[in-house]
């Protein structure tokens, strides 16, 4: 689900920036270190504005320079039983992955119907019924999560199409 | 133990009903019936029966070499109730050992009747029987009574008597052969009522046998852990050897309870009447302890420690572990049982390689030598082959003639003398050659036995349960979910609050009505551990996945499919292996083997692990294979070597941790995890093939940038660009005080010692280094070494201390005393600012550092970018010598050797980073210190073409070369240096430097 929100980031700044376009490399730091990143729970989309820079305060020690920013995004944040659409990246013969965003989704086989059966034809592994329902590498497929793992920087997932309305796409 | 026990117990009993002196060993003597008469009636015939059973015992071999002879048509059982009924006349009519053997047939029998009759007042004898006979008929069995019988009849019936006895015999067989039938009839009829009386019935005896006060005792002695059945055994031959003699051994009964892990190992226990008997009977036996005092064991725990355990009722498909041989720590599945119960036959997955590791010119395993005996066959040491079902095919190949095809049924093989079924191997184990107890079968062992395709699916989770009884206790945690999965309360779910005992509390959850949120008790055997589909859980135990977390995909019954986070596979296990994981992370493995270990594989093969599992390790070698390994085939780890230095194809200097780049190939780049020889083993973090790692040699390989450093492609370098760390880095180099060349200056000097030991001792510096001096003493004929800070220099001849003397010596500025360099600024004359030459007023020839020669000045001018005071006062700039000096330079006009001015060049443009530099851009402050500087000085615009053109290797190694230097400090050079002609402050100055040197730099 996608949400506003309004962050805080510490930036330091290496004092042979310490110049009036200082607030420039801020931004460029803030933008480049933010956007695209995955708190453990959350996906940073955009950053919308900058609604704050403190007043720098200078780190003893190292001469740095630390500035709190806070700035309001557009966060992406998967929840458990979520319905999301995700890209199939690999398939093989326990499940198939795929990508929601930045997160990496495993359906397991217990979690796919049972009429899609994995199959091998040629060089593609995928699950299909042989008839309008194929789940292959690069595929759309409509995904439940089922549970989702946190780690720093990273999230993973586990989701079912075993329901109805879920399964690959129809393009 | 047994037999043992048999023997000594009628002995004491007798010893001690009757007369122990007089024990005799003939057991024919002491059951007389007389003296059973002179007793109290009831005791000595029970004696007496005792006596007899074990006498029965005892005399069973002979009875049977009595058969031997005999005809032979009884069977066994008639055989032994003859024996006893032998016995039984025996006694009473006192006869000779010889009528044992020929008791048994008839014609003899009444031989030995009639010659009785000579020799016995027979009516004298029936008479006295008679008197006895109505206590017998009470106390005794009915199968004791028929020599009572016979006893009363005329003796001319004994052929009659003989019938009769076999009548009843047949009777009583026939009664034996129906028992068991009849007792199933008996049940069936009166089942009800048996249950209501049978409780009593039982009960009172047991109450009776236990142990009184007049009964032996039985002491506990310690012994060494795991010799108690040696000991026991030891103690038997004991008894067995001493016990016709005249000193046996006086114990009752001899046992020890359990085996090495049960609690009462280390001790036997004795029984006997005293506790010197049990002192004598094992005095001299090897591991008991015999410095501890026998211990007597409470009358009141005598019967627990006799206690008989129940062993574990063996089952078919029951799980059992092979203790020994082959197959030893295998998995079995018990297949049949036979009816003695201890022999079983056990479905075991093989392991068999067929032959194919077999030298084929080695003897075969039943070779049989001409002298008929069987060649031992040398066992080849190889690793046992892993468990595969068995195949004929592989069979065939090398030993089809081992290979028999099973009758009827086409899956059953006889191959080397072993049955093959389904491809199990169908292995008879006494019950002793096989571990019941702590199975704790893996999953993934259970499912080798299921033949279908991935095992997990069609697995025999009812044989499983059984085998997995009772190894419950502890598998819950307060905290778990749990599931009711049977009983009334079945399909409650809720999370355990409190575990006793096999009880679990359990608080159910919101949506079960009416007992929602109520804490229930559940018996652990109805619970089972809850999760759901996305469960984030850790694999605690019971399997070969403890520690593995991951996330639950499927949940079939109590066997739960996880998705592990540490390499994606899925894995099963039981719920109950399971708990809820609220950290992340991969397994944390106890291997001694850590990812990035470099280990040596063999004696020229080293390689760095990839990835570490469970079980076994992927390496990568230096040959860049993958190899997967199990922990024991490594052969030791290599220990990192963080100062280990190689070269690369450029033969500069490779470190570990340096970022290096491979020249050819894929030009794969990375981090140095390892040098060794001329491998290097690289890890890159973007790469995931091999976790990374990477191999190449040394000469393929080049360095990108040293540890610390950055490698130049990636945009600013902010180390080049901060003087903080630029002074460390390398452009400082050169700016240090040089290392003093030649021969320290301090030898031969005469110095004092200001501290330490030696305090106030004045000596004669023989040899010295950077910062020690070894000093000869004056006082002493002695050299000592002493720092040369604790030393201060003084005159020779005065004795007087030459203040900063050594420090001017190690400077290499003349003896003089060393003031300050002239900080005075500005105003002072530039030779007076010249800096610490004692005169600024020389001539520059002595300017030169006192005149020494060119050699010399180069310790003192090579030293002059360090001491950026001393030259920089030259200017009369407070530390802006470096502006300054370009007006100094261009004083010189085509001074061709001044290239050495680019140094200054290089100085000044470190120092428009000093923020006072930059505040002392404007006109004003360029006109205070020495007006020379251009706007090209400019500070914050410092990092202009002219600046960084400063620092080029091309400015730095014309300064730095020697010859730079001497040809630097020509009287004229310095000289003009000096001179107020240097602080030109007009631009002219500029179009006056050398072009080769400044022009291209400045514009």
């Amino acid at each position: 689900m996608f949400f506003v929100k309004t962050l805080e980031h510490r930036i330091p700044l290496h004092p042979s920036y310490f110049a009036s376009d200082a607030q420039q490399h801020i931004l460029a730091k803030l933008y480049a270190d933010k956007e695209g990143s995955n708190t453990g729970t959350e996906l940073i989309i955009a950053i919308i504005d900058v609604e704050d820079i403190s007043e720098p305060k200078v780190v003893p020690g190292t001469g740095q320079a630390e500035y709190d920013v806070s700035y309001r995004a557009i966060v992406w944040r998967p929840f458990k039983g979520e319905v999301v659409d995700a890209l199939v990246t690999n398939v093989v013969s326990t499940g198939f992955f795929a990508d929601v965003g930045g997160m990496k989704v495993f359906v397991s086989k217990s979690m796919i119907p049972p009429q899609l059966k994995y199959t091998v034809d040629g060089s593609t592994p995928s699950f299909t019924d042989n008839a309008e329902q194929t789940v292959e590498r690069n595929s759309q497929v409509r995904i439940r999560i089922k549970g989702i793992r946190s780690e720093i920087g990273a999230m993973f997932a586990i989701g079912s199409i075993r329901e109805d309305y879920l399964g690959p796409l129809l393009q | 133990m047994a037999s043992f026990m048999n023997q000594e117990f009628p002995d004491e009993e007798e010893e001690d009903d009757f007369n122990p002196a007089q024990q005799d060993d003939s057991d024919n003597e002491n059951d007389d019936a007389p003296d059973a008469d002179d007793d109290d009636d009831n005791v000595p015939s029970k004696n007496a029966r005792r006596g007899r059973d074990d006498r029965a015992g005892d005399e069973r071999s002979s009875s049977k070499r009595a058969q031997d002879e005999d005809e032979g048509d009884d069977d066994d059982d008639e055989e032994e109730e003859l024996e006893e009924e032998e016995e039984e006349e025996e006694e009473e009519e006192e006869e000779d050992d010889d009528d044992d053997d020929i008791e048994g047939q008839p014609s003899r029998k009444r031989r030995k009747k009639q010659r009785r009759n000579q020799f016995i007042d027979v009516e004298a004898e029936v008479d006295e029987e008679d008197e006895e006979e109505p206590e017998e008929d009470d106390d005794l069995p009915g199968e004791e009574m028929h020599p009572d019988d016979l006893q009363e009849l005329p003796i001319g019936a004994d052929r009659d008597d003989r019938k009769h006895r076999e009548l009843d015999r047949q009777r009583e067989a026939q009664l034996q052969v129906d028992a068991e039938e009849e007792a199933a009839r008996l049940k069936e009829r009166y089942g009800r009522q048996a249950r209501a009386s049978g409780a009593t019935g039982a009960i009172v005896p047991q109450r009776l046998l236990l142990p009184g006060a007049e009964d032996p005792r039985i002491w506990r002695m310690k012994c060494r852990p795991g010799k108690e059945r040696e000991i026991i055994n030891a103690l038997r031959n004991r008894t067995i050897q001493y016990a016709g003699s005249r000193d046996p051994v006086e114990i009752i009964s001899a046992f020890e309870r359990g085996g090495t892990n049960s609690p009462m190992a280390g001790n036997i226990y004795v029984e006997a009447r005293q506790v010197a008997d049990v002192e004598k009977a094992l005095n001299g036996i090897n591991h008991v302890f015999m410095g501890t005092r026998p211990f007597m064991v409470p009358m009141e725990e005598m019967p627990d420690l006799l206690k008989v355990r129940k062993t574990k009722h063996l089952e078919e498909g029951m799980y059992v572990r092979v203790r020994r041989g082959h197959y030893q720590g295998d998995l079995g599945c018990v297949d049949e049982v036979e009816a003695n119960g201890t022999d079983i036959v056990v479905r075991l997955v093989p392991r068999l390689d067929y032959g194919l590791n077999e030298d084929s010119n080695a003897p075969t395993m039943d070779e049989i030598l001409p002298n008929g005996q069987k060649r031992k066959r040398i066992k080849p040491i190889t690793a046992r082959p892993p468990p595969r079902l068995f195949n004929e095919n592989d069979a065939k190949k090398k030993h089809a003639k081992y290979l028999q095809k099973g009758a009827l049924t086409n899956n059953i093989w006889t191959y080397q003398g072993k049955e093959y079924v389904d491809g199990f191997l169908m292995e008879a184990f006494k019950i002793s050659g096989l571990q019941i107890d702590d199975v704790n079968p893996t999953l993934e062992e259970v499912s080798r036995f299921q033949s279908g395709e991935d095992g997990a699916g069609n697995m025999d989770l009812q044989s499983l349960a059984a085998t997995l009884k009772g190894s419950r206790g502890g598998d819950f945690l307060p905290g778990d979910k749990v599931e009711l999965f049977r009983g009334e309360q079945r399909g409650v779910t809720g999370r355990s609050v409190q575990v006793y005992g096999d009880v679990v509390k359990i608080k159910v959850d919101n949506n079960h009505g009416a007992l929602s949120g109520q804490t229930i008790e559940a018996p652990i055997k109805d619970l089972r551990k809850l999760f759901r589909e996305g469960d984030h859980v850790k694999v605690i135990g019971g399997s070969k996945y403890t520690d593995e977390v991951g996330m639950v995909v499927k949940i079939k019954d109590d066997r739960v499919t996880i998705l592990t986070d540490s390499n994606q596979q899925e894995i099963t296990v039981f719920s109950r292996d399971l708990r809820e994981a609220e950290d992340s992370g991969g397994a944390t493995s106890d291997s001694k083997y850590a990812l990035f270990d470099l280990v040596q594989l063999d004696a020229s093969t080293v390689g760095c692990v990839i990835k570490v599992d469970r079980e076994s390790l992927r390496v990568l070698d230096q040959t860049s294979n993958i190899r997967s390994l199990l922990p024991t085939n490594i052969s030791n780890l290599i220990e990192r070597r963080k100062n280990a230095v190689a070269t690369d194809r450029d033969g500069n200097e490779m470190k570990v941790d340096d970022m290096i780049k491979e020249y050819s190939g894929e030009q794969k780049s990375g981090r140095v995890l390892h040098l060794h020889r001329n491998f290097v083993f690289a890890h890159d973090r973007e790469s995931t093939e091999n976790a990374g790692v990477w191999v190449s040699r040394n000469t393929n390989v080049i360095t990108v940038a040293a540890k610390g450093g950055r490698a130049n492609s990636t945009g600013v370098d902010l180390t080049k660009m901060n003087p903080a760390m630029k002074r460390t880095g390398a452009g400082a180099a050169g700016m240090a005080p040089p290392q003093q060349k030649g021969r320290d200056r301090l030898i031969g000097k005469t110095v004092k010692i200001r501290q330490g030991p030696n305090k106030g001792f004045i000596g004669i510096v023989k040899d010295a280094t950077a910062d020690i001096a070894k000093v000869e003493l004056h006082a002493k004929n002695k050299i000592i070494t002493v720092q040369k800070d604790m030393l201060s220099m003084i005159d020779a001849n005065t004795g007087k201390v030459i203040e900063g003397g050594i420090q001017n010596l190690s400077l290499g500025r003349g003896g003089a005393p060393g003031k300050t360099p002239g900080y005075g600024g500005g105003s002072q004359t530039p030779a007076r600012g010249f800096g610490s030459m004692p005169s600024g007023g020389r001539t520059p020839a002595y300017a030169m550092g006192g005149g020494r020669t060119p050699a010399w000045k180069q310790d003192a001018g090579g030293r002059t970018p360090g001491y950026a005071s001393g030259g920089q006062t030259a200017y009369g700039g407070g530390g802006l010598g470096g502006s300054t000096s370009y007006g100094g330079g261009t004083s010189y006009g085509g001074a061709t050797s001044y290239g050495g001015g680019s140094v200054w060049g290089g100085a000044g443009g470190q120092s428009t980073w000093n923020p006072n530099t930059a505040g002392g851009r404007t006109p004003a402050y360029a006109s205070a210190n020495s007006g020379s500087k251009t706007p090209a000085y400019g500070g914050l615009e410092a990092p202009t073409p002219g600046f960084n053109s400063a620092p080029t290797p091309g400015a730095y190694q014309d300064y730095q070369t020697p010859g730079d230097f001497r040809d630097a400090p020509t009287p004229g050079v310095r000289n003009s240096y000096q001179t107020p002609g240097g602080f030109p402050e007009t631009p002219g100055p500029y179009s006056a430097e050398t072009p080769g040197d400044f022009g291209p730099r400045y514009d």
